[in-house]
């Protein structure tokens, strides 16, 4: 026993000295690929980079300003016309001094001292460029409390120029807030457009979620078999039936979508302030005639299935054994046939590894091309069905299931950046691709989320309602829908919460809201502005974070 | 009348939870289903009205197989056997009305279901039920609101919902005090009783079965060994009931 005993920690100690030495390795190599270099953020130029971002971002630009400034012009050549010497300027008792008054480089340091300046005021020393009517910051300086100053620069990039440049010291003699500046403005319209998106994109994608959910939820699936023909006939006719529904769908809601095009437009031109409402009906109006065929086509081909899996099992249960088996046979020879074709349909559609090049350009040659090895495939398949009882019940709910969880799982692990990057070239730069981006996403997660819930619940009443007569839909509205309510209440705000940060993301790629400004403000280099932005999404964040969290915890 | 011919359950993992089982009832009995924790009772009640699927066997319900009918027969004849749960099944966010509604549910088309619609009749015959088990005021209250016993009321008022001919009650008094167990129990006498419904009510303790049950029948590992009157359960048949090491208490 102690023998054993001895021995088993000596196994462990050696997997421990392993464990030990291959952490070792992975870090030492991590190290040696990710370049870390301590040296590189000691250099005097980028810490001086830093200073600079980080009391920039300090000073946040959320005011406008009434300034009152007064400017002591000092010329100054480039290159050097002859001998180097230095300028002196004397204008209303300010003397100024630069030494030298020329350059011969654009890193040449030069260096301007002077008396008689407001005592104690902020200032900055500019550079005009010829014919401009801005001008450029080169340093920050603050006079004296006797009147006197001293800054050096660095000689910007100035092209050589005959004509003499002008250099400004510019003081600072007062300063008004005078209210908001542009900056917090647009940084208020973008954070609510934000804030919209979010809350768009939470809501429509809980819409599309909820009833997905329940197709991944196993508890709810497990019990969902049918027999072979009945699965097969749902098979054959959805298509059918959904085609024929966004037929009728679509013929019905073009016309439709033209009328509203051109007699409602005046919702969004002539009610005057109240024209966001309009627009938002008008918006609302289209995108459901838009979307009808879409939902016409769904409901047409969940009918079919529901028809066609009713009429199978119907068939299969009361048919004498040798018919249900010949319908059977038959069903399964077309139900393979028909989703062989859509599957290869679809691929040739998205071109998978090119397969385009060796098919036929027509839809109806391509349709019968598809139908030979699809008839084969069904062929097999229908020889394989007659192996079991025309009465087994097949797992489809299963089936179904896993091909939910799957397509969850598989949008939830692409990034919203990429989502955001694809709509963005759908439909173009704006915040409509970012909604649609984070819809997407929100579908993908909350159905995961969701469908975890509905697994969760008490199966108790579910046992009890169904016991009473019930039937599946009965039984999902009276004894699961009580159970998930809160729950599902809770994330969508929990949602909107998440989706407010990744829109500041998906603005980086251009899904509008308030990440599209951030982003332009710093490749502008403007971090002052910048850093408005940052604090809007940071104080609304935190708010969302907390009603969030309050509504959540009073929830549930 | 129930007839239950050689039906035996063997669970996916292998567990054989009732081996060839063969019985009848007839209309009006009040049969109580005895065995040690394990043997077999839920397993039979839920098979009757197919929440567990038969392994092999029969189960007929007057002209009814109900063992091979699916869809919509299935639902037309689970809405006449009503099941009573040891721990109720209430939906415990929705009121107490809805959940009584609720055994209402193999009456009415799914449409209207889903808008909560439910006719004015069956509101009516909702209170009745409510009324005769003694709490009529609580139709408002959410379920988790109430007490053990009161919960247990509303699932046999859920169950009268569905003028049902046969209750199933697996264990309705397990999560019970023994004053509400008695309590309990009257009610599905009265029930039994009063209108005629059979009862198939499976229970742990004997001094119940004697009182209430006019017929008992016992599993032990799945398997039939004792179908008589209570009073026919002698130190004997105990020990062939529940094994030598019970002792005899009630
Ligand atoms: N879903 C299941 N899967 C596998 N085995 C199961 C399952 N349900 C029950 N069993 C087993 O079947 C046997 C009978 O169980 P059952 O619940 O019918 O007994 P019971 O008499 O109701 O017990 P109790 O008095 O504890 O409620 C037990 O051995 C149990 O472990
Ligand atoms: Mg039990």
């Amino acid at each position: 026993m102690s023998d054993k005993n001895r021995h088993g920690r000596s196994r462990l100690s050696w997997r421990t000295v392993l464990i030990i030495l291959v952490i070792f390795l992975l870090y030492a190599y991590g190290l040696q690929v990710t370049k870390v270099d301590l040296q590189e953020p000691l250099e005097p130029r980028r810490q001086e980079n830093l200073v600079s971002l980080l009391r920039d971002l300090a000073q946040p630009d959320f005011f406008s300003h009434d300034t009152e400034t007064r400017n002591t012009a000092v010329s100054i050549h480039m290159p050097c016309p002859g001998e180097i010497k230095g300028t002196q300027v004397t204008i209303e008792g300010r003397e100024a001094l630069m030494v030298p008054n020329c350059a011969t480089t654009t890193q040449d340091r030069i260096r301007i001292s002077g008396e008689g300046f407001q005592p104690n005021a902020d200032g900055v020393l500019a550079w005009r460029p010829i014919g401009a009517t801005t001008s450029r910051r080169l340093a920050d300086f603050k006079v004296s409390p006797d009147g006197q100053i001293d800054v050096t620069f660095t000689m910007p990039d100035i092209r050589p120029t005959e004509e003499a440049q002008k250099i400004e010291i510019v003081e600072i003699l007062s300063r008004r807030i005078t209210g908001l500046s542009d900056t917090t403005m647009e940084a208020l319209d973008k954070i609510v457009e934000t804030v919209l998106m979010a809350l768009m994109a939470s809501t429509i994608g809980t819409i599309l979620a909820i009833p997905l959910s329940f197709f991944a939820a196993s508890n709810l699936m497990r019990d969902v078999k049918a027999p072979l023909a009945g699965i097969m006939a749902g098979v054959i006719l959805a298509p059918i039936m959904g085609g024929l529904g966004w037929w009728a769908a679509n013929s019905a809601a073009q016309p439709l979508l033209g009328l509203i095009g051109q007699n409602l437009q005046f919702l969004r031109t002539d009610l005057g302030f109240f024209n966001f409402i309009g627009n938002f009906i008008f918006v609302l109006l289209e995108m459901m005639m838009q979307l009808l065929p879409l939902a016409i086509a769904l409901i047409g081909a969940l009918l079919a299935v529901s028809l066609g899996g009713r009429f199978g099992q119907q068939a299969a249960m009361h048919m004498a054994e040798a018919p249900a088996r010949i319908l059977t046979f038959a069903l399964t020879i077309g139900g393979t046939a028909v989703l062989f074709i859509i599957i290869a349909y679809s691929l040739n559609w998205i071109n998978l590894f090119g397969i385009r090049e060796f098919l036929p350009e027509a839809t109806a040659a391509q349709i019968k091309l598809f139908a030979i090895p699809g008839l084969v495939l069904g062929g097999i398949a229908g020889l394989l069905s007659l192996r079991a009882s025309p009465k087994y019940h097949y797992a489809i709910g299963i089936l179904i299931y896993t091909l939910t969880r799957g397509v969850f799982n598989g949008v939830r692990s692409i990034e919203p950046l990429m989502m955001g990057f694809v709509f963005v070239i759908w439909v173009g730069l704006g915040p409509f691709a970012g909604i649609m981006a984070l819809t997407l996403h929100s579908m993908a997660d909350l159905g995961k989320l969701f469908s975890e819930q509905v697994e969760n619940i008490n199966q108790g009443p579910v046992e009890a309602v169904t016991a009473t007569g019930a039937n599946f839909t009965q039984s999902i509205v009276y004894a699961v829908v009580p159970q998930i309510t809160p729950h599902y209440i809770a994330y969508i705000f929990y949602r909107w919460d998440i989706n407010v940060r990744m829109s500041t993301i998906i603005g980086f790629v251009g899904g509008g809201g308030i990440g599209f400004v951030l982003n332009r403000t710093i490749n502008l280099t403007a971090y002052s502005q910048a850093s408005v932005m940052i604090i809007a999404i940071a104080v609304v964040v935190t708010i969302l974070d907390n009603i969030s969290a309050r509504i959540r915890s009073r929830i549930i | 009348m129930l007839k239950v011919q050689n039906l035996t359950k063997v669970y996916e993992d292998g567990t054989v939870a009732l081996k060839d089982v063969s019985f009848e009832v007839p209309d009006g009995q009040f049969v109580a289903v005895i065995g040690l924790s394990g043997s077999g009772k839920s397993t039979l009640l839920r098979c009757i009205n197919r929440l567990i699927e038969p392994t092999s066997g029969e189960i007929w319900w007057n002209d009814t197989h109900i063992s091979h009918i699916s869809g919509e027969e299935l639902r037309r004849a689970r809405r006449q056997i009503g099941m009573i749960f040891q721990h109720f099944n209430l939906v415990d966010r929705s009121s107490v009305l809805t959940n009584v509604l609720s055994g209402r549910l193999g009456y009415i088309n799914s449409m209207s279901s889903i808008l909560g619609r439910f006719p004015e009749e069956d509101v009516q015959r909702a209170y009745t039920s409510l009324a005769r088990v003694g709490i009529r005021d609580k139709a408002n209250n959410l379920a988790d609101e109430l007490s053990g016993g009161q919960r247990q009321r509303v699932g046999i008022a859920r169950a009268l919902m569905q003028e049902p001919q046969m209750i199933l009650a697996d264990e309705p008094v397990a999560s019970l005090d023994p004053a509400l167990a008695h309590s309990i129990m009257r009610h599905l006498l009265q029930i039994n009783q009063e209108d005629n419904i059979t009862v198939l009510c499976s229970l742990h303790f004997l001094d119940l079965v004697q009182q209430y049950s006019t017929r008992a029948i016992a599993l032990n590992e799945g398997q039939l060994v004792f179908d008589g009157t209570p009073q026919e359960i002698d130190d004997d048949k105990f020990v062939e009931i529940y094994g030598r090491e019970a002792e005899r208490i009630g």
